[in-house]
């Protein structure tokens, strides 16, 4: 017998109650027209805080002042009233900009360079030095799947391709705060999944993510907390746990059963529920899972294609390893790992866990609001792990991790 | 300093991926080499110096600065406009650094253009040098292809103006709440005190005095040259006047002097004279006017002594230094521009400040005639309006400011065989680059730093 816990597939990040990375105080945007007059109040008296490990979502319908919010936390734009600091300093402070990375909403880069030309410039901003930049460039775009199209001008990419690339260049820093607005747009479901593995791996080292989308499935996969916008004022904020349980209910998924036990249990069960209250069904799997295993079975086969290649290999320096491993060493992992096989499921899933007396424990007691959002969050990453991570990357990057 | 190089560096990508490198390249060698071919010089060394100098180096100076203005207004208001700024300013570049990134890369550019197309002014100059005949290019060698300093008489500015200023008051005293065109009066009276030292009247001889200051020391034995231009009070039936020159005092220096000549009235004139200065370097020069009417020799170009002072390849050097700082302000000119406009506004502003200040003429007519309105030819009289009241005062300050840029002239000291010194070049750095590019640098920093890029919509 398998349970079901929550729809979410957390990834393993600190509490929210850690420091403070992005603090926003009555931020208010109004745009104005040539003459002053106020044109479009984009976002109204927004309040929140985005705490170190957390992979924090804005959420809402497209003109809801979600992109706002991001170039307001960017410096992009400057706020008509309230107060943002990033870091414990204002978004235009230029020494802290070294310690984020932004992918913005289209590919935003210089059509006339390829891509390894590009990472290269951006890692110049940085101050990198020379070996530092060839080695982050090649593993970020082996890490996007356009090691093979390195010489090829940016304008010539897909947009698909584009958004890799864009990608790649928000991470060229190996940034404390990653800021991703609508992360997954034109990105095929390959793609789409790669990202989200990546922002995972991401949270897994401490790393700070805000992520704008309307795309609730992204939201719902990765993120820790969300706030939801609409008309540009916050109409909900917390954990995905806190916005999305009812807790009056819940789901029992098992193999499929003999007819005599399924008459049994629900025998049991209609001694304390009504019979209309319960409903039993055959689950399926979702569209991304089962196209996922089909182009994994293809590359078994070595379908050759001639766009990008899957990604799948984040940069070693973003994961704190210093030599990437082989392929053959990162699918052990995955399959092996509880933490990845949770994360980041290649095929379709198959009933991994079997139900337990705790489990089963829990989910009763689940009947009560269970609003500790740390009891939403699988297991953390063990500390001494992320500090041998941070030890590998310090010692890849040459500073201090 | 690598994340201005960084800057820089992708501005040098964007002009040779879109090709704008290789075409104003080809624009530039093609002004360099079509233009001798298609406009013919007469076979005399001026003929010869004014298309491959003057022409030639003006081309350079209009292709080069339109291209430099469009290139300036491109990269930082297309790049805004696109949005990839979005992208570049979040990193930790602070938006000064992009904004003189920018300009670096443009007069790195404009740097390379200058280098390949004055480089080919010269190789051409120099071989088509030795197809003239050998008269035409010995006068090249002596007049054109040196480095000349320049010596004028005094100019008595000071003494004028207190004449002039003498005279107006008493003639206020004389005629008390007299109603009269007050500012016509004095111009009137300062031309009466000017008039002994420029005019010679028919049959009388003029005499300049020219300080050669330190070149006198190596000047002995050196040919000099006398550069005039003088008006006639009439038209002369041949078209030209008859003159003799002096040169020298009697019993104190060496005398020379010249055979009877006939000059057209209204243009320069250039011919050797013996260096025959006192020990002072004091050069006495004297004119005959043998014609039946006055000769004005202007105070401020009338009468020049030019001299030798180096060799051409330097001075050519500097010259085009004063171009690149030209190119420099024009750089300047349209990255402030694109710092708060978009880029065709943008283009189309810092288009109407180029020819505003090439226009500078008509300006200079306004100030000097002290009214918008010009000189009424049914009256006799200069117009006026209430708008003069605002506008002489600002074009006087505009004036003022296009001047410390256009105060220099090397293409024309060029093609005169002029020295252009290390002093002029660094006060062209100083007033074009430092003051003025650095004025509009200023402004376009602070208007980029203010500025929020996000609110351009992306449109690639």
């Amino acid at each position: 017998m398998t349970a079901t816990e929550s729809p979410r597939t957390s990834p393993l990040a600190s509490r929210p109650d850690g420091e403070v990375v992005i603090s926003v105080t009555g931020l208010t945007k109004v745009f104005k027209d040539f003459w002053g007059r106020p044109k479009a109040r984009a976002v109204d008296d927004v309040d929140f805080a985005v705490h170190r490990g957390e992979v924090f979502g804005l959420l809402g319908p497209n003109g809801s002042g979600k992109s706002t919010t991001v170039k307001l936390l960017l410096g992009l734009l400057y706020p008509t009233k309230g107060h943002i600091e990033v870091f414990g300093h204002s978004p235009r402070h230029v020494p802290t900009k070294s310690h984020i990375g932004y992918l913005p909403e289209e590919s935003y880069l210089y059509r006339y360079l390829d891509s390894r030309e590009t990472l290269d410039f951006f890692a110049n901003l940085f101050r990198l030095p020379k070996g530092d930049r060839a080695k982050r460039t090649e593993q970020l775009l082996e890490m996007v799947g356009l090691s093979q199209t390195r010489t090829r001008a940016v304008g010539e990419f897909s947009k698909g391709m584009q958004r890799r690339i864009g990608l790649a260049q928000a991470l060229i820093n190996d940034p404390d705060l990653v800021i991703l607005d609508e992360p997954t747009s034109g990105l095929d479901p390959i793609g789409c999944r790669e990202v989200k593995d990546l922002i995972v791996a991401l949270a897994r080292r401490g790393k700070t993510i805000v992520l704008s989308s309307h795309l609730l499935a992204d939201v719902e996969d990765v993120c820790d907390r969300v706030v939801i916008y609409y008309g540009g004022r916050v109409q909900a904020m917390g954990t995905l746990k806190e916005l999305l349980a009812t807790p009056d209910a819940i789901r029992i998924t098992t193999p499929a059963l003999s007819r005599e036990t399924m008459a049994r249990v629900l025998n049991t069960i209609r001694q304390d529920v009504a019979e209309d209250k319960v409903q039993i069904d055959t689950p399926t799997q979702n569209l991304e899972s089962y196209f996922l295993a089909v182009v994994e079975r293809a590359q078994r086969a070595a379908a050759e294609t001639s766009g990008a290649m899957s990604g799948a290999t984040v940069a070693a320096y973003l994961l704190g390893n210093e030599e990437a491993k082989p392929a053959s060493d990162r699918i052990l992992e995955r399959l092996t790992l509880p933490q990845a096989a949770a994360a980041a499921p290649a095929t379709a899933p198959q009933p991994a866990q079997t139900v337990d007396e705790e489990k089963l424990e829990a989910l009763t007691r689940s009947v009560e609001p269970a609003l500790d959002p740390a009891s939403a969050k699988a297991a953390p990453a063990q500390p001494a792990d992320l500090e041998k991570a941070n030890e590998k990357l310090a010692a890849l990057l040459g500073k201090q991790g | 300093m690598p994340r201005l190089v960084a800057i820089a560096w992708l501005t040098w990508k964007a002009a040779f991926r879109f090709r704008l490198f290789l075409v104003v390249a080809v624009l530039l060698l093609g002004a360099v080499v079509g233009l001798p071919l298609l406009i013919k010089d007469d076979g005399t060394a001026r003929g010869f110096t004014q298309i491959l100098l003057t022409y030639t180096l003006g081309a350079i100076t209009a292709l080069l600065g339109l291209s430099t203005l469009w290139l300036a207004c491109g990269t930082l208001a297309r790049d805004i406009e696109e949005c990839q700024m979005q992208v570049v300013a979040v990193k930790p570049i602070a938006r000064w650094q992009i904004w003189l990134g920018k300009w670096l890369g443009i007069m790195s550019l404009n740097a390379a253009l200058l280098a390949l197309s004055g480089g080919s002014v010269y190789v051409l100059l120099q071989w088509r040098a030795d197809r003239l005949p050998p008269k035409e290019q010995e006068i090249l060698r002596n007049e054109v292809l040196v480095a000349r300093g320049s010596a004028k008489p005094e100019g008595y500015d000071k003494a004028i103006e207190a004449e002039t200023d003498q005279q107006f008051r008493e003639r206020l005293d004389k005629n008390p709440g007299l109603k009269a065109d007050w500012k016509e009066v004095r111009q009137q009276i300062r031309e009466s005190i000017k008039d002994p030292y420029q005019r010679v009247p028919p049959g009388w001889p003029h005499e300049w005095k020219v300080d050669l200051g330190l070149a006198r020391h190596f000047l002995h034995g050196q040919p000099l040259y006398l550069r005039v231009k003088f008006n006639a009070a009439e038209k002369s039936p041949s078209g030209t006047y008859q003159g003799v020159w002096r040169v020298g005092v009697p019993r104190k220096t060496q005398l020379w002097v010249s055979e009877e000549m006939s000059l057209a009235p209204d243009t320069f004139h250039e011919f050797p004279i013996p260096p025959y200065f006192d020990d002072q370097g004091i050069l006495t020069i004297g004119f005959g006017n043998l014609n039946n009417t006055s000769l004005l020799f202007p105070l401020d170009d009338g009468l020049e002594v030019l001299y030798p002072q180096g060799g051409f390849g330097l001075n050519y050097v500097r010259g085009l230094g004063i171009i690149f700082c030209w190119m420099a302000l024009l750089a300047a000119l349209g990255l402030a521009a694109a710092s708060f406009l978009s880029f065709p506004v943008a283009a189309f502003l810092s288009l109407g400040v180029l020819i505003l200040a090439l226009s500078s003429g008509t300006i200079a007519n306004a100030v000097s005639e002290g009214t918008l309105m010009g000189y009424n030819e049914e009256t006799n009289k200069m117009g006026h309006s209430v708008l003069d009241v605002l506008a002489i005062p600002v074009f006087r300050f505009v004036l003022h400011v296009i001047n410390l840029a256009k105060d220099f002239s090397p293409i024309e000291s060029l093609s005169t065989g002029r020295s252009i010194t290390w002093g002029q070049l660094g006060l062209a750095f100083g007033q074009i680059v430092l003051l003025l590019g650095g004025l509009l640098g200023l402004f376009g920093i602070v208007a980029f730093t203010r500025r929020e890029l996000a609110t351009a919509q992306g449109n690639q």
